[in-house]
């Protein structure tokens, strides 16, 4: 094969049994599957097994994906679905990390010490507000924003319509605000 | 986007999550391992695109020089010699061999009598859209695959794509049939809506085709000519 197959042509030959070109796609959205799984559940060996699980079955209902849509959030709501399964309480959910503060980005001026402990605390703040969301809204902050997907992907992947996922969005940022004590913008 | 959202993006990029595991390995040993252990598997593939396999015709000479090397036509069957087969699975992901059913209640749904060789107790018959009997034998060790279906409708055509296999006519019984051999070999088939279905299926095994009593008869497994010559006569 003199060129790299694009995605549409690796799912027709996956459709037909061939399991290099599964493996491609594997590789290509295993990353974001991982992820979209791990913001889920709560848990690292779940989100692994919840994605691993996701993929063996995604291309089993190869044959029932629709020629032309997008593989991402078809993939991703499998994957959801999965990790749902394992969703764990929020008590026993694996806390949510932030990296190492302060890590230098390219174009970005140095922070004064001050402003770099500011901005960490602020990010805590943020982030321990959406942790503490009802499930349905952290869930869709999470798909939206961490995972940046859009809100037609959100709403494939989390099975509600788009308007839901308005809906939801627009009720978790007004908690998060109000959590914050920030005023509506 | 707000900027409250702005900040909600940010967070995400910063959020320190555990590194992604490489699950490929895992998922396709997994895909592998659940495609080959049975038999029927691949036998329900096949047991499809037998639907309506008829006789075989005699040989024509090849043209070495185009795509299709050789191709012949009878009844409801044509076989094309081609020079590289085209992608086909290699699992079969069509639905099983059919219904379950008694060799009787088989009879009725197909229309005419389900042969056996002889064979120890009554063996389950699969029945698929009413047409092809397929029951699951064991021979010389092995497990293979007896199909039948009224050669009768013969618009339900099928194509038969062979790569680098030995075809050669035989005969059961006196019986008219097409012995193909080593190397995979492809089916290409009919839907019952009279369309091509898009799914090839490879085949590994070796496979017998004759007539009996104007039914199309189909013996796919790890079988040498003789054996299944034999098992065949038998029938």
């Amino acid at each position: 094969m003199d060129r790299p197959l694009d995605e549409p042509e690796l799912v027709e030959r996956a459709r037909r049994g061939d399991l290099r070109a599964w493996e491609s796609i594997v590789r290509t959205h295993q990353g974001i599957s991982f992820r979209t799984a791990y913001l889920l559940t709560g848990s690292a060996a779940d989100a692994e097994e919840a994605a691993q699980d996701a993929f063996v079955k995604a291309y089993r209902a190869l044959g029932r994906f629709r020629r032309g849509a997008a593989l991402r959030p078809w993939l991703l709501r499998i994957v959801a679905n999965e990790a749902h399964n394992r969703r764990r309480s929020a008590a026993r959910r694996e806390r949510l990390a932030l990296r190492a503060a302060a890590q230098d980005r390219p174009g970005d001026a140095v922070p004064s010490p001050e402003a770099a402990l500011l901005a960490g605390e602020e990010r805590e703040r943020l982030l321990a507000a959406v942790e503490s969301l009802p499930d349905e809204q952290r869930d869709t902050v999470t798909c939206r924003y961490f995972l940046e997907l859009s809100e037609e992907e959100t709403a494939t992947v989390l099975r509600v319509r788009r308007g839901t996922v308005k809906s939801r969005l627009a009720r978790g940022l007004d908690r998060l605000r109000a959590e914050l004590g920030e005023e509506a913008e | 986007m707000s900027q409250l959202e702005q900040r909600l993006v940010a967070l995400g990029q910063e959020l320190e999550l555990p590194e992604a595991p490489d699950l490929a390995p895992a998922v396709l040993a997994r895909l592998e391992s659940r495609g080959r252990p049975f038999p029927w598997r691949r036998a329900a593939a096949l047991a499809l695109a037998l639907l309506a396999l008829a006789a075989v015709a005699a040989f024509a000479v090849p043209d070495s020089r185009s795509a299709i090397l050789r191709w012949f036509h009878l009844g409801g069957v044509s076989v094309e010699r081609v020079e590289t087969l085209p992608p086909a699975v290699e699992r079969a992901q069509v639905g099983g061999l059919g219904r379950k059913v008694t060799r009787r209640q088989a009879a009725d749904l197909v229309g005419f009598r389900i042969a056996l060789p002889p064979v120890e107790g009554s063996p389950p018959v699969y029945v698929l859209d009413d047409a092809l009997a397929t029951v699951v034998l064991r021979a010389y060790g092995h497990a293979v695959l007896l199909s039948q279906f009224s050669s009768s409708n013969q618009d339900a055509l099928k194509k038969l794509a062979v790569g680098k296999t030995t075809i050669e006519p035989v005969t059961v019984n006196g019986n008219p049939g097409l012995w193909l051999e080593g190397g995979p070999h492809t089916l290409t088939y009919l839907g019952r809506d009279r369309t091509f279905r898009e799914r090839t299926v490879r085949i590994h095994g070796n496979v017998l085709l004759w007539l009996r009593n104007g039914i199309t008869m189909r013996l796919e497994g790890p079988l040498a000519r003789s054996q299944a010559l034999s098992l065949a006569r038998r029938v």
